[in-house]
């Protein structure tokens, strides 16, 4: 199982505060080029960093090419993924998507792991004009396209349904062959299916189980297998999880320290995705996290005051709903909150479960940079290597299993 | 795992077959034709779907089929309501992903019904 950390830059404004202090932005980017670049010298495997438009607090990363090209020059091995690029051409031109994709890939030495979805939140769609009923048609044809950009010379142009262009050579090209990396953002399980119909790997945004891990892992290794057309030019097999991490001395520090982050999480990210709550957000003038901290109170889901709460207790009030179980389980659950002995136990439960990637939520909500930065260091030091030492020795061979009658070309850095 | 095999119900089988043909050979608007069929069909063999709710919050319930990706094939509006569900194509035509979508949800939702 390889590792990797998690971006949306959330920036809760300060509590009875209509606004941010001037220099909160400032911080916090500067915070995550030191804290990925912590992570890179410790051996972490892969940094994904969300692309967003105007989610005020949610998330402030609505130019991830520029982190990660920041990124490029100040880390030496980690992997830097877009997680995800939006692609309906509304955000972005499938030739501006190529042109950066292979900028970067270029600039960081050929590291560049290339995210895509469609985006889903109505703040997003509307600011940019795209009709949520065709953003999927749109996400395909232009990661489609976008490949191609990288891989024709010239580009034989294209007359779409939602962008069309000329016969032009799309430079540069990449220094991967024939790509970089393809992933697709999934939130639910029949998208994890069609990424591994067009043979691309699964960022899940699901909070998944282990238990439901493994049905997915061998439904979708067995599609790459028997069912896979892919949308690109090589395939890049993989599922990649994501979880909540803050580790600590003690447990009981650990949870202090993880305190308001995931619930921040699950609820700004609630507010923007639910299109009535999201569908009304005022630009510029409500404090989200004023409004978190009143439901909050009513709730009660702070962990640190609460302890951890047993793993059955908190699935059997799971809600059915497989987006809403994920907010659920981004709120309560702490897969990587604890000390050193309880993180490794969790990502056992993954790693015998054949995860490929897992990849921890650390800065959310309220979260103080050097807790965070002690977090990177602990694991790093204590838990990363056995995990790295056996991915070499149990995992990639029990891959190369799983793909040894697959035909496709693949690239994939797992 | 949600393979066509794995479905019990012959005639709801085959639509999974031949959506899935249909996808492989890249007729997207083909596949979505049939697997709005095979829901129909499963519509047929549980009835109680219509009137299944979930509960994604304390105090909120929606219709189980509400569920059902609106890519372009719909429920008519309110038909969810009046528990008569009826689907319109609002579109003419459909990429690939928007069919294995629909694929997805319909054969899974088929296998954890056991039919």
């Amino acid at each position: 199982m390889k590792f990797g950390l998690f971006y949306e830059l959330q920036l809760p404004k300060p509590a009875g505060q209509p606004q941010w202090n001037p220099e909160d932005e400032h911080k916090i980017y500067h915070d995550m080029l030191d804290q990925v670049e912590l992570a890179d010298s410790l051996g972490f495997d892969y940094v994904f960093e969300v692309e967003h438009h105007f989610l005020e607090e949610y998330s402030h990363s609505s130019a991830p090419e520029m982190m990660m090209a920041a990124l490029s020059q100040r880390t030496k091995n980690i992997r830097l993924g877009h997680g995800i690029v939006l692609m309906p051409p509304g955000y972005n031109h499938p030739a501006r998507v190529a042109e950066r994709i292979s900028a970067l890939d270029l600039l960081s030495d050929g590291r560049v792991e290339f995210g895509t979805g469609e985006s889903a939140s109505t703040m997003e769609m509307g600011g940019f004009e795209v009709e949520r009923e065709q953003k999927k048609a749109m996400w395909e044809e232009c990661t489609r396209e976008a490949a191609n950009m990288m891989v024709q010379t010239p580009y034989q142009g294209f007359q779409g349904q939602f962008f069309s262009m000329p016969p032009r050579n799309v430079i540069p090209k990449p220094q991967q062959n024939p790509h970089p990396p393809l992933w697709v953002a999934a939130s639910r399980r029949e998208t994890t299916m069609l990424a591994a119909r067009f043979g691309m790997g699964s960022l899940g945004f699901g909070f998944e189980t282990p238990e439901e891990l493994a049905e997915r892992t061998n439904e979708y290794y067995r599609i790459i297998r028997e069912e896979c057309y892919p949308i690109g030019h090589a395939i890049n097999p993989g599922l990649a999880v994501l979880t909540t991490f803050m580790m600590g001395q003690t447990d009981q520090e650990a949870l202090e320290r993880s305190a308001n982050g995931p619930a921040f999480f699950a609820h700004s990210l609630g507010y923007y995705y639910n299109p009535i709550t999201g569908g009304k957000h005022q630009p510029g003038e409500k404090n989200l996290y004023d409004s978190f901290l009143e439901s909050n109170k009513k709730q009660n889901t702070l962990s640190a005051k609460t302890g951890f709460v047993k793993e059955e207790d908190i699935r059997k009030d799971e809600p059915e709903e497989e987006v809403q179980r994920a907010l659920y389980r981004a709120a309560r659950t702490g897969t990587a909150v604890g000390t050193v002995d309880r993180v490794r136990e969790m990502l056992l439960t993954y790693e015998e479960n054949n995860l490929d990637v897992m990849i921890f939520v650390a800065q959310c909500g309220d979260r103080k940079h050097e807790h965070i930065m002690e977090s990177i260091e602990l694991f790093g030091k204590e838990i990363l290597p056995e995990f790295k030492e056996r991915h070499e020795t149990h995992h990639k061979p029990w891959r190369e299993e799983q793909l040894a009658t697959v035909d496709f070309p693949i690239n994939s850095s797992i | 795992m949600a393979r066509p095999d794995q479905v019990q119900d012959e005639e709801l089988r085959e639509l999974f077959v031949d959506a899935q043909g249909s996808m492989r050979t890249g007729q997207a608007n083909d596949a979505v034709k049939t697997v709005v069929k095979a829901l129909h069909r499963l519509l047929e063999l549980k009835p109680e779907l219509t009137t299944e709710e979930l509960e994604p919050r304390p105090g909120w319930k929606m219709p189980f089929l509400t569920r059902w990706p609106q890519l372009g094939a719909n429920f008519v509006e309110g038909s969810l309501a009046k528990h008569e569900p009826e689907i319109e194509f609002v579109k003419d035509n459909f990429a690939l992903s928007e069919a294995i979508t629909y694929y997805e949800f319909t054969i899974e939702t088929a296998i954890k019904r056991g039919v």
